[in-house]
This record gives structure tokens, C-alpha cells and sequence, in this order.
């Protein structure tokens, strides 16, 4: 084990999968020679060369389409979107030809491609380049939605990414790229589509994702030390494919079920959730559902109003405790 | 090690702890009684596989669970007590009944705090735990806010009435609810079964009952004749019932559509005759054992084994085998002296004969003599569905025929 950076576990996952597959190309813009904008991709130009890890043009199309079209003739492009807000700018090949090319071709194109893009807020970054868009990935048919919250899941969840046979967004959060945790030496895989339950509680399940899990754990620390309420905190980690099985089973045990969502309120990501757990486990419930979320609003960039507005520990501790009774 | 609720039987899917012979912390020997289990049709006690301390009972008293739900864990010398728990199983110890957990009424002012409208604020998990325990609302204050009763307060109370955080207390007694008086009665697994069973045989079968006035003048014959003999050997009466039994199976040789199931669009016709024997357990249920191949049996190995089947079955030692398999039913409710009863028919049979008293009455035989003759009236229920009317009035007719026109004595020796 070694203590890694989330941003270093990036690299590391990348360099993992580089060095065993030739066919594993790296592009985006300033990927290469600056090493990222986030220095998520630092070392990876000097270890496999301009061929393999390119910087592109101010194109987000352009990046996309190349990798798109790289992806159908065998290789397994990893393609970064700098920031998540520019999914937008290419939307239409992510949502048109990217999720559907599989289906449309009858299966005779294969789509191994990693998109990589730096999502959500807490950095004062404004509204164009803070917003959590996860919800939007998972409303498109074809599409694998994953967001690790610790460097060790960074780096097993990228090589399974990226030995996927199909596309998959990955969501790696600003504000996580600092944190530091225990990676796993040597050659490390995760499996798509697990949930991770990170503490068990008795009272009420909480189910969060990126950087909201580092704020479910230590709301329920508090919620138990302070408060008498004993939560159990479940890390979603992938949205495509769910884990409802984890998530069912958890909630099952304490009848409450909290999420706590970065992306804006409507339709994001636990409304879904809430709605399978209100048909599969209606009768196990011990009261309402509560999703705790960004408001529906475009995010301010000033510091106290976007604090004012992104989950916050205190926000967590005090929503459950108004409503756990 | 883990306790598990045993299959008794093939098909037996769940089973009801009806009483626990330890406490936790109780030293167990191997093969030493642990618990008593109650399921469909079987009552019977269940040793523990292995010594050790009882460390924790995680299914009480009265819970129903599935077939290889863990019961109790079994910790042996050196084991952590709690080490080879299931997580996801809640401890809960031994389920006191409501009426023995009841004896302290709650002080007024906590019962005021409740709102009125308990009910109507119950969620979904705790009307399924109330259900499931036998338990109202008012027996329950409520922790959560504005006195909401939680999931975690039912638990607390199931467990012995203590409530979270001393909070929970009880009101009272249990009643059949608003404006009734008088006590309720919890039905027992083996009365909601049967209840369930009869409801859905009236639902499956297009019942019809017919019945036959038949003279037992022979069979009484040979019971005189070898009736206290018979008792001096066997240690038991010699009843009408076995020369019933052996009549049918011979009736049934002739009419073999009666012994039967009806099966999608036809009747699966049954080769072997396994004759089911109705036994009430002292008002307390109804159990009915299963003669195997009593085609192939005498009168006196009915006898037998029909005295055995109802030891077993008022001694609650039947094995699951043999509450099961029948192709034919008798139910026998003589002794009360019914004239007739129309009885079930017990799935997924075609039919099912009652037999009522038996007495002496007057008769007028051939050529308009009057005689005193053993009377009884035979009558059976059969699902027209599998037949008409003739061929089970065919069959009775049969039955008669049989039961007065064959040499008894001669069948005994």
C-alpha cells in the first residue's frame, strides 16, 4: 500500500493500464506536456511518448470524435473532458453516437472508450465550471456512469473503465483530487457497478457519492456522537450499472434512506434511487425518503453562497436530524 | 455455530418456535433438547448438533421464520460469545407474549402525549411488525416525533416491553377492537391452517354430499366375536372404523375415479390406495394421518395402524411423512352421535367420507320383518369436477354392499 493523492491515483491507474495494453491512448487538452490542468495526468508523457498521450486543440467535439472513431477501429482511448460542464459542447456525440453505436451496428462496432472529466464544485469556480452533471450521464441508454470518492477506488474503477467493452464516464471530483489515501500496489482492478457500505449503523442508511461521501461520513460521526443517531453510510461509486442489491439491503436493515446528492435537485441521481426503494422495500420503510441535494439553481461562485448551496456536513447532520424521529 | 430452523419434511417451507427448553447462557450438551418447533401438521422438539454455551436465541417464542433461518447461535468453549453471529440478524431475545410483557400500565400523562390518530401515522414497517407480532398500536407509546410509534419501539417492545430509552410503555390489555368486548384468541398456526386449507378446498372443488343408510349387522357380528380377544391381545378397542377402511379400499378397487386428483383437464387416477384418517386433537386442531398402501392391508393391520397414526397424532410424534401423501379421507365423528356431516374434501383428494354414529335401530328386512340392526349413515363429500352424481352414488352403493355382505369373523382370523 501507498499513500496516494486522488489526482496521483489518476495517473496511476492510467500508467497501470498503459503499460499492459498498447492499444490504451491518453488525450485531451493539456493532458500532455502540462500533465493535466487538475496534474491528474503528471509522468505520463515522459513514460509513453507524444504518440500515446496527446494534447489536442480547444475541441471538445474534436476530442471526442477522435476517440470515438479510435475506439471503432480497436483501440482504447481514455479521453478527458477538462471540465465536466463541456460535456455539454459535445453532447450530441456522447448522447448520439457514442451510447448508440453498439445497439445501432447490431454489435459489429465495440465502443472501449474512458471518458474522463473533473465534475462538481466547492473550488469557486462558477457556474460554467463547478456543476455536478452526473445526473445527465445517467439519463442516456448505453452509457456507464462511475465517481470514485478515494484514490484506491480511482485507481481499481479506471482499469475496469478502461477493460470495459463499453463507454464509461468517469467522474473524478475537484475537490477530491487533493485527498490522500491507501492505493493498492502493483496491478489493482475494481468491478464496475459495487457499492461500498464505508460504516453500518442502525437508524438510518445513507447513500452518497463523490465528494458527498467524505461529507455523509463525518455528518454521521456527528449525527452518533452528538445526537444518539447511529447511520449507516453506503458510497454509490457507480450510478450505471447500480448496485441496488447493496443499496436495497442497507436500507432494508434501518427502514430510513437519506441521499445526499451534489447534482442539482431535479432528477438527480437518488430520485432514482428513491423511486426503486419506494417500490421494491415500501413495506421496510420507517418513514419518508429524504433526498438532500443542491438546490435547482445555476451555482454562484461566490465562496459563502456556493458553501450556502453545495450539501454541507452541518446541512447532512441538521436535515437527518429534523427528520429521523 | 448457528441453530437453524430445520425442514421437517419435503415440503415444509416455515416453521413456528413454540418454545425454548434454554436461555441464553445456558450450557447445552449435543443431542440435548434445545427447542420445541411447530409447522404445518407437526409439532416436535429439536436437539442441539452440538455442545457449547447458548450464547444468543435471535428468534423468540411464536416467530414463524423460513426453513434454515438462523434461531440462535451456539458458542463453543473459547469462542466469543458473539463471533459467529449473522450481522444481519437483529439479537432479540426470546419474544415475551404481549399479555405477560402487560402487567404496568404506562403513567397517564405519557399516554395523553400520544396523538390520537396513532394509525393513521404508522409506516409501512411498522404495521408489518405489528401484524407480524399480533400486536396494536395502543399497546405501543411512541419515541419518534409527535409521538410517531418507530420501528425501533416495536422491536424494543417485542423484546420485553422496555422500550427505547425507557420511553415505550404499555397500556393495558389487548381486545378484538373498537366496541367489542370479550377476549380475542389468537388463532394457532395449526387452526389458521387448517382454516386456510378448508377455504381454499371449498374455492378448488365443486363440492356434493351424498349419503347411505347402512346396516352393520355383520361387522357387529364379528366385533362381538372377537372384540374382547382382540382387546386382550392388541391393548386396544376393535372399532367400526378398520372394517370401513378395508370396505372402501375394496370399493375404490371397483371405482377407482374416487381415488384420484384432478390435475389441469383430467383426473391423475392414484395405483396405491394411502388412506388419510382425521384425528382432533382435543379441540385443539385437526391432524390428519396418512395409512400407506392400505390397499394391501387386512382389517386387523388397520386396526393397527390406524391406533398407532392417532397415538402419534394426539401425542403431537407424527413425522412429516406421515401427514402427507393421502389419496382418500375419512373423517370420523361418531362418538359426538351426529346423524351425518358433510365434510371438506381435503386437497388435493376428489373425496372425502364421514362416518357418524352408529347405533341400534329398529329395521324392516325382506319380506316386511322388523329387526334391531346397527344403523349408520356414511356420507360423502366428492368434487364434481372428477365425477357425477352416479358414479359416486355407485360408489356408496357399493361400499354397502360390501360392508354388509361380507363374512367379517372370517377376515379377522
Amino acid at each position: 500500500m501507498a499513500k496516494l493523492t486522488y489526482r496521483e491515483a489518476v495517473a496511476a491507474g492510467i500508467a497501470q493500464e498503459m503499460r499492459r495494453d498498447e492499444n490504451v491512448v491518453l488525450i485531451g487538452e493539456d493532458v500532455a506536456a502540462a500533465g493535466g490542468v487538475f496534474k491528474a495526468t503528471v509522468g505520463l508523457l515522459d513514460e509513453f511518448g507524444p504518440k500515446r498521450v496527446r494534447d489536442t486543440p480547444i475541441a471538445e467535439q474534436a476530442i471526442l470524435g477522435a476517440a470515438m472513431g479510435a475506439a471503432m477501429t480497436g483501440m482504447r482511448p481514455i479521453a478527458e473532458i477538462m471540465f465536466s460542464d463541456f460535456l455539454a459542447v459535445c453532447w450530441d456525440i456522447v448522447a448520439n453516437q457514442i451510447a448508440k453505436t453498439r445497439y445501432m451496428t447490431n454489435g459489429q462496432f465495440e465502443i472501449p472508450l474512458v471518458i474522463r472529466t473533473a465534475n462538481g464544485g466547492g473550488s469557486r469556480f462558477g457556474a460554467q465550471h463547478s456543476q455536478s452533471v452526473e445526473n445527465w450521464a445517467m439519463a442516456i441508454p448505453g452509457l456507464k456512469v462511475v465517481a470514485p470518492s478515494t484514490p484506491a477506488d480511482v485507481k481499481g474503477l479506471l482499469a475496469a473503465a478502461v477493460r470495459d467493452p463499453d463507454p464509461v464516464i468517469f467522474f473524478e471530483h475537484k475537490a477530491l483530487y487533493a485527498t490522500k489515501g491507501e492505493v493498492p500496489d502493483g496491478e489493482y482492478v475494481d468491478e464496475l457497478g459495487k457499492a461500498k457500505v464505508l460504516r453500518q449503523g442502525s437508524d438510518v442508511t445513507i447513500v452518497a457519492l463523490a465528494l458527498m461521501v467524505p461529507r455523509a461520513l463525518k455528518a454521521a460521526e456527528l449525527l452518533e456522537s452528538e445526537h444518539g443517531i447511529s447511520a449507516t453510510v453506503v458510497d454509490v461509486r457507480s450510478l450505471v450499472p447500480l448496485d441496488t442489491q447493496t443499496i436495497f439491503a442497507e436500507v432494508e436493515k434501518t427502514g430510513r434512506l437519506y441521499t445526499v446528492e451534489e447534482n442539482p435537485r431535479l432528477c438527480g441521481w437518488g430520485a432514482e434511487i428513491s423511486s426503486l426503494v419506494a417500490e421494491e422495500l415500501f413495506y421496510d420503510l420507517d418513514g419518508p425518503i429524504v433526498r438532500i441535494t443542491t438546490p435547482h439553481i445555476p451555482l454562484p461562485a461566490a465562496d459563502n453562497l456556493e458553501d450556502a448551496t453545495i450539501p454541507s456536513v452541518e446541512k447532512i447532520v441538521q436535515t437527518i436530524r429534523e427528520t429521523a424521529g | 455455530m448457528n441453530v437453524l430452523m430445520p425442514q421437517l419434511g419435503e415440503t415444509v417451507e416455515e416453521g413456528t418456535v413454540t418454545e425454548w427448553f434454554k436461555k441464553p447462557g445456558d450450557p447445552v450438551e449435543k443431542n440435548e433438547t434445545l427447542f420445541e418447533v411447530e409447522t404445518d401438521k407437526v409439532t416436535t422438539e429439536v436437539p442441539a448438533l452440538k455442545a457449547g454455551i447458548l450464547s444468543k436465541i435471535l428468534v423468540g417464542e411464536g416467530e414463524t421464520v423460513d426453513v434454515g433461518t438462523v434461531l440462535a447461535v451456539i458458542a463453543s468453549e473459547g469462542d466469543e460469545a458473539d463471533g459467529e453471529t449473522d450481522e444481519a440478524a437483529p439479537a432479540v431475545e426470546p419474544a415475551t407474549a404481549p399479555e405477560a410483557a402487560a402487567p404496568t400500565p404506562a403513567p397517564a400523562a405519557k399516554v395523553e402525549a400520544a396523538p390520537r390518530d396513532k394509525e393513521a401515522r404508522l409506516s409501512p414497517v411498522v404495521r408489518k411488525l405489528l401484524a407480524r407480532h399480533n400486536l396494536s398500536a395502543d399497546q405501543i407509546t411512541g419515541s419518534g416525533g409527535g409521538g410517531r410509534i418507530t420501528k425501533q419501539d416495536v422491536l424494543a417492545f417485542v423484546e420485553g416491553g422496555a422500550g427505547v430509552e425507557g420511553d415505550a410503555g404499555v397500556e393495558g390489555g389487548k381486545d378484538g377492537g373498537a366496541g367489542s368486548t370479550g377476549d380475542f384468541k389468537p388463532f394457532t398456526k395449526i387452526r389458521k391452517l387448517t382454516g386456510d386449507h378448508m377455504l381454499r378446498s371449498l374455492a378448488t372443488s365443486a363440492h356434493v354430499t351424498q349419503a347411505i343408510e347402512i346396516d352393520f349387522h355383520t361387522v357387529d357380528a364379528a366385533r362381538s366375536a372377537h372384540g374382547a380377544a382382540w382387546k386382550e391381545e392388541q391393548g386396544f378397542s376393535l372399532t367400526y372404523l378398520p372394517f370401513i377402511a378395508r370396505a372402501i379400499c375394496l370399493a375404490i378397487a371397483d371405482y377407482p375415479n374416487i381415488n384420484a386428483t384432478v390435475e389441469g383437464d383430467g383426473l391423475k387416477l392414484h395405483r396405491d390406495i394411502n388412506l388419510a384418517v382425521a384425528v382432533d386433537l382435543n379441540f385443539e386442531g385437526l391432524v390428519a394421518p396418512v395409512i400407506r398402501d392400505a390397499g394391501l392391508k387386512s382389517v386387523a393391520d388397520l386396526a393397527r395402524e390406524i391406533n398407532r397414526l392417532a397415538g402419534a397424532a394426539r401425542n403431537g410424534k407424527l413425522t412429516p411423512d406421515e401427514v402427507t401423501g393421502g389419496t382418500y379421507t375419512i373423517s370420523n365423528n361418531g362418538s359426538f352421535g351426529t346423524l351425518f356431516t358433510t365434510p371438506v374434501i381435503n386437497q388435493p383428494q376428489v373425496a372425502i367420507l364421514s362416518v357418524d354414529k352408529i347405533g341400534r335401530k329398529p329395521v324392516v328386512l325382506e319380506r316386511d320383518e322388523i329387526a334391531v340392526r346397527p344403523i349408520g349413515v356414511l356420507a360423502q363429500s366428492f368434487d364434481h369436477r372428477a365425477v357425477d352424481g352416479a358414479y359416486a352414488a355407485a360408489f356408496l352403493s357399493r361400499l354397502r354392499e360390501i360392508i354388509e355382505g361380507t363374512d367379517w369373523s372370517a377376515e379377522l382370523v
